[in-house]
């Protein structure tokens, strides 16, 4: 059953035996932050975390590690907590198949309870506001769903964006918000500006688990996030009208915060702790005026800490991550088997393919690159062949191992775009590129010695099964 | 508990300009804080390392030429119709 808000995702979790309800007070900092920072280190099952008795504050309830592991990230999708990430990567690109399901408008949404407008617009009163890392410049939002549209073309739904971005937080009615280049927001950004106008948004907090995992899946430009948020839940997402700005936003929001970002403004920002586990440096970038704030009673604060490989932010964007990459390069490239984008946001992919011909695995390498989201990000690919699975790592160094001869198989090349928050560029936002090829030459490419591989045994599927079967009854 | 009274200067940038901007809904446990110059925001109850001057660490300090040099990002587009 998908779950119409968090609230009955936390209850799911709870029954399921992943929600660690820490009931001891608090310090609002440095301890949630370090909870978050411990937790998904407890494993591949380790569970969301939930606080609700936070020093100072008198009815303060924060969610952590929501999306934080593996087990978590299958219950959002419905799937047994057992369910390891390349089957959940697998069943993510079978719902895909379905994008997309048009969400349904839905009446009374349970955040329209509570209202606070202008002055009284401010998100001290409403958020149990904390910082993450000991460098970040403030408080920030980044868990958020922000919603906006395409100022020369609001009617067009695909143009429409639900994205989550950090948001620092400036002041009580203020907000910065980071609008990547290669993201949908920057693009509306940009047209707003040109046209000398403010950009009005919609900031969606505490959403249902399938929300956060569609808001955060890199799709292009004109793909709604809505419509893959109904593909995964099977059924169309429930979404309301923000009173406001008339924006779509989930229905089962525990807070909408709407205002506008201040065209044509930019103000220092940062630095903030990212998820390339470095501080971002501090840069001028935009500002949003907040004027109205609907919330449920009580609210639930959801928020993520993200540091130092793997935090919740890598569980969230490992799946999400994969399959638009997967999903393009098949469009071009049907011998494309499998990609694994799980390793920071697709800085590095690995991809599986057949070969055509000699030197295709090369030209499947060189097309990353190109994808929308290997513009931004992809700087290293790993080309490996059909029989060898990306996600087994194990597998990869095999191929590198004895594939690889750097005397051909290394692409390099220079000057490419990339998210400015990559550590490596020597210029932010240009870096060189690499292709691997670790794939075995086939005709015309008659590079290496490769006689015949050895295979599994035909035995060894069934003995598999047959010691799984004796281990379980152990 | 430290008072906020206490704050002279930016833990970061050691702009006199303070600000205060919230304070704990339980009456006097902290206050949340915030430099006029580099906008940095605290909570009064955090560890000296984020509130203090003097033991904030030497990678997270700013002077005024690193606000100065910040990069706009994105760069503010050309009105249309001005190009
Ligand atoms: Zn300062």
């Amino acid at each position: 059953m998908p779950h119409d808000d968090l609230r009955g995702f936390l209850d799911a979790l709870d029954k399921a035996g992943q929600l660690l309800r820490v009931t001891d007070e608090v310090l609002p900092e440095p301890d949630i932050a370090a909870a978050a920072n411990a937790a998904p280190r407890l494993g591949d099952a380790a569970p969301a975390l939930f606080f609700d008795n936070v020093k100072g504050f008198t009815d303060a309830r924060i969610a952590m590690n929501v999306h934080g592991s593996w087990a978590n990230h299958a219950l959002a999708l419905g799937l047994p907590k057992e369910t390891g990430a390349r089957e959940q990567v697998a069943e993510f690109v079978r719902r895909w198949e379905a994008f997309p399901v048009e969400p349904e408008w839905r009446e009374n949404p349970p955040w329209a309870q509570n209202t606070l407008e202008g002055d009284d617009a401010d998100l001290f009163r409403v958020l149990p506001l904390i910082r993450l890392n000991d460098g970040d410049g403030s408080f920030y939002l980044d868990k958020a769903a922000v919603v906006s549209k395409d100022p020369d073309d609001p009617e067009h739904s695909g143009k429409q964006n639900l994205g989550i971005y950090r948001l620092q937080v400036k002041g009580r009615r203020r907000l910065a918000i980071q609008p990547v280049p290669m993201h949908d927001i920057a693009l509306h950004l940009r047209t707003a500006e040109e046209r000398g106008e403010d950009l009005p948004v919609a900031i969606t907090l505490g959403n249902d688990p399938l929300i956060t995992i569609a808001a955060s899946t890199p799709m292009k430009y004109e793909e709604n996030e809505y419509g893959l948020a109904g593909a995964l839940r099977g059924a169309p997402a429930p979404i309301a009208r923000a009173p406001l700005t008339g924006l779509p936003v989930p229905w089962g929001s525990e807070v909408v915060i709407e205002g506008v970002v201040e065209g044509r403004r930019r103000e220092f920002e940062g630095p903030f702790g990212e998820f390339t586990g470095h501080y971002s440096g501090g840069r001028s970038m935009p500002v949003i005026r907040v004027d109205r704030i609907s919330y449920r009673t009580d609210p639930v604060f959801e928020h993520l800490y993200l540091g130092m490989p793997w935090t919740e932010c890598d569980f969230l964007i490992a799946a999400n991550t994969c399959v638009p990459l997967f999903q393009q390069l098949k469009a071009d490239f049907p011998e494309v088997q499998a990609v694994n984008a799980s390793y920071t946001h697709g800085l590095v992919v690995i991809v599986s393919t057949n070969k055509r011909y000699g030197g295709f695995a090369k030209a499947v390498g060189l097309r990353v690159l190109t994808t929308p989201h290997g513009l931004g990000y992809a700087t290293t690919v790993i080309v490996v062949d059909e029989d060898v699975d990306p996600f087994d790592l194990p597998q990869v160094m095999w191929a590198l191992s004895t594939k690889m001869n750097p005397a051909g198989d290394l692409i390099t090349i220079p000057n490419l775009p990339v998210v400015e928050l990559a550590p490596q560029a020597r210029t932010p936002g240009i870096v060189d590129k690499l292709v691997i090829d670790a794939t075995t030459p086939v005709a015309p490419d008659h590079r290496g010695t490769y006689g015949t591989p050895v295979r599994d045994l035909p035995e060894t599927a069934d003995w598999l099964t047959r010691l799984q079967a004796l281990a379980a009854r152990r | 508990m430290p008072e906020p009274t206490n704050y002279t200067v930016c833990p970061r940038c050691e702009c006199p300009r303070l600000e205060h901007v919230h304070s704990s809904p339980v009456p006097g446990v902290w206050d949340v804080l915030q430099c006029a110059r580099c906008l940095y925001m605290w909570r009064t109850s955090e560890p000296a390392r984020r509130t203090r001057r003097e033991a904030c660490p030497e990678g997270f300090r700013l002077r005024e030429e690193d606000l100065a040099a910040a990069v706009e990002t994105p760069a503010v587009p050309p009105l249309r119709g001005t190009l």
